[in-house]
């Protein structure tokens, strides 16, 4: 049987969630920033290091300040969220622990990662002190634009919500 | 639940699509995207691979299911819908609501809301960039600074040796000119200091009174001596409606105004250059001046004017000045650090004029006190009359002894603190006692006590005594009183405070 899973981007706008789905997606970035309206929804087939072949179905959401005006019906059936927020600007993860509490209780299921975006604006090491200060958690850092640990990420979280 | 192709309920814009629970299409009547019938809905677009998950959770009630503003995409065109999905025991019905140009319009909207948050943001960023970069700057400043400076002094210092050892002519015009380049570094870094200092927020602000006529008087005499040099003209004028004392930081008005001034006089050939001062407006114990500095010098050409405050800013590059270019970025930054104003304008080949609106406070008491002074007199009994001063601070020390000894009729003693003064007073007659209130040891309040209290000589439990306080006020004031000094004068204080003092004091007691 064909594996088929489901992935949201989720986080405030301006974060990047629609430039590492490109990058992911297409392999292109652009400086220019469009906004997303409503979700965009795109199949990427991938194949697995056991040789099992899985369609990752990514929504790209246009992304609320606040988590719970998120549409409800775009999560439905989810297998991950994946929740972005932008490194250089402090409002989209000041609220970060409140938002992953209000998913991982209302989805209990579903996988649930955090991304911090934008890593060639900051300076890695001042960023991870001043997490490790605030004890702001996530799981991976990227850059869309220089494409930094973009396709570890999505390749890692592949194989977490297969097994 | 059954639905006509047919049905007027629906627009143009409206497909209906009917599901089998495996995911074939059984019935539609593709009015938005030609998919065909008997074809897997799952090949359609990514959107329904949703189908799986609802059919897997469905449980006998008919569910509905609303997505809004979904991207379909079909051949390279996109149409943006709203789809229903209706699940029940038999089948599934999709409806797509096509709204591309409804939502198109709204993502102009959102579009232009985001991008002025982004673009905020952005300038933000580049701002604490900028900041960092700048303390970063000043920091070093202040590093290197002492590194300079001391080699630095040690070229000065050798130098000044060197000029007085035999020299030839040629050999003395050498070293004159290692001596004056030095003084010029000196200065460079002096302001080089200053500047980083202010702009990383190291220079404290201190308010005090002080004489301010004094201050433009002080302007008038040294700037009319370098006119005469130079054959030009200068002049000030006062406002005689300005308070004689004011409140303020007489240190950095001092450093803008010399700033200014300094620039004039490098900027200026012939003619004449003219500081008034007047004021802008009095508002209870506030009051705002504006300084006035025009010159009729070389002047500034108008698209450099909005540089003129920036740092090593030189316009007159042919023109042999000397200067640091630092004196202009100086006296602004002074003029923000006292909430101040300043502004120029320029002609060129006709001068330049400096405007500075500074704020300063006055005394409201003391204009009040200032009404009449009694006069006093020297009593003529004596011909001399002897003064012990209290004060560990050769400053001031220094300063009381010029004052004094200029007029001719004192006697000072020095005693260095109140223990030593005691000694003194038991060895000596004195006329007055000149207080120091901060002293190590016994201090002036412990002192004054002592001398009130513990002698049945009149001639020391009752002379005079006057204190020197750090600041004023009713507080300091009172203190001293009730200590039993007969009257307190503020540091830094004037001649003519000082002797009117002394003089009152001692005719006092010789009246009694
Ligand atoms: N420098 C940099 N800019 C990025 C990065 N990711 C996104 N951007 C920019 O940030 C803006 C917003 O990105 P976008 O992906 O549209 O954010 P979304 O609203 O979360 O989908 C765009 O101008 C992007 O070019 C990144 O990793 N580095
Ligand atoms: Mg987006």
């Amino acid at each position: 049987m064909k594996l088929s899973k489901k992935v949201v981007l989720l986080g405030h706008f301006g974060v990047g969630k629609t430039s590492l789905f490109r990058r992911f997606m297409d392999n292109e970035f652009s400086e220019d920033y469009k906004v997303t309206l409503g979700v965009q929804i795109k199949k990427k087939v991938i194949e697995m290091p056991d040789g099992r072949e899985l369609s990752m179905i990514i929504w790209d959401t246009e992304g609320h300040t606040n988590i719970e005006d998120t549409r409800k019906s775009y999560l439905l059936g989810s297998h991950a969220f994946i929740y972005v927020f932008d490194l250089t600007r402090t409002d989209t993860y000041q609220d970060l622990s409140k938002d992953i509490d209000y998913l991982t209780k209302n989805y209990p299921k579903v996988k649930t990662k955090i991304i911090g975006n934008k890593l060639d604006l900051v300076n890695e090491k001042d960023i991870l002190q001043l997490f490790k200060d605030k004890q702001i958690q996530f799981d991976c850092l990227t850059s869309a634009k220089t494409n930094k640990n973009v396709q570890n990420f999505f390749s890692d979280l592949a194989k977490e919500i297969t097994s | 639940m059954e639905y006509q192709e047919d049905t007027l309920l629906f627009s143009e814009k409206t497909q209906f699509i009917l599901v089998t629970v495996e995911g074939i299409i059984k019935k539609t009547d593709a009015k938005l995207f030609d998919w065909k019938v008997g074809g897997s809905i799952y090949d359609c677009h990514p959107f329904f691979e949703i189908l799986k998950s609802l059919i897997d959770s469905f449980e006998k009630e008919e569910t509905t299911y609303n997505f809004p503003c979904i991207h379909l995409e079909e051949n390279n065109t996109e149409k943006i819908c709203d789809i229903t999905i209706i699940i029940n025991t038999q089948e599934i019905t999709v409806i797509l609501f096509e709204y591309t140009s409804k939502y198109r319009e709204l993502n102009k909207i959102a579009q232009q809301r985001n991008e002025s948050v982004l673009k905020a943001k952005e300038l933000e960023l580049k701002n604490k960039y900028l900041l960092d970069k700048e303390e970063f700057k000043n920091n070093f400043i202040t590093n290197i600074n002492h590194e300079v400076r001391t080699p630095l002094t040690s070229i000065l210092g050798f130098v000044e040796i060197l000029e007085k050892t035999k020299l030839n002519f040629e050999q003395e015009e050498l070293a004159r000119i290692i001596k004056r380049q030095s003084i010029h570094l000196n200065a460079l870094i002096d302001d080089m200091v200053d500047i980083s200092k202010i702009e990383s927020g190291k220079i404290q602000i201190v308010d005090q009174r002080f004489l301010f006529v004094n201050l433009i008087k002080g302007f008038d005499e040294t700037y009319s001596k370098l006119a005469e040099k130079k054959e030009i003209e200068f002049s000030t004028y006062i406002d005689p409606n300005i308070q004689e004392y004011l409140i303020g930081d007489r240190t950095r008005v001092y450093q803008i105004l010399n700033n200014l001034l300094g620039n004039a006089f490098k900027f200026t050939e012939e003619g004449s250059i003219h500081l008034s001062v007047t004021k802008n407006y009095q508002r209870t114990n506030k009051l705002s001046i504006n300084f006035k500095i025009e010159d009729t010098g070389f002047g500034i050409q108008a698209e450099n004017l909005e540089r003129i405050f920036d740092r090593f800013t030189r316009f007159n590059e042919d023109k042999q000045i000397s200067g640091t270019g630092l004196g202009l970025a100086i006296a602004k930054n002074l003029v923000n650090l006292l909430n101040g104003e300043i502004k120029v304008t320029s002609q060129p080949e006709k001068g330049t004029t400096f405007e500075v609106k500074l704020p300063f406070k006055f005394e409201v008491t003391k204009t009040t006190s200032q009404k009449k002074k009694k006069k006093y007199t020297l009593p003529e009994t004596k011909k001399k009359f002897r003064i012990l001063l209290v004060e560990d601070e050769e400053a001031t020390q220094y300063l009381v002894m010029k004052i004094l000894i200029s007029q001719g009729n004192f006697f000072i003693d020095v005693a260095l603190n109140g223990e030593q003064a005691i000694n003194y007073l038991e060895r000596r007659n004195y006329d007055l006692v000149l207080m120091d209130l901060k002293m190590s040891k016994i201090d002036g309040y412990q002192a004054t006590r002592m001398i009130r209290n513990n002698y049945g000589d009149k001639i020391i439990s009752e002379i005079p005594i006057i204190g020197f306080t750090a600041k004023i006020g009713e507080k300091e004031r009172d203190k001293c009183l009730r200590a039993g000094m007969d009257d307190f004068i503020a540091k830094p204080f004037e001649q003519e405070d000082l002797l009117y003092k002394i003089t009152k004091q001692i005719a006092k007691k010789a009246a009694v």
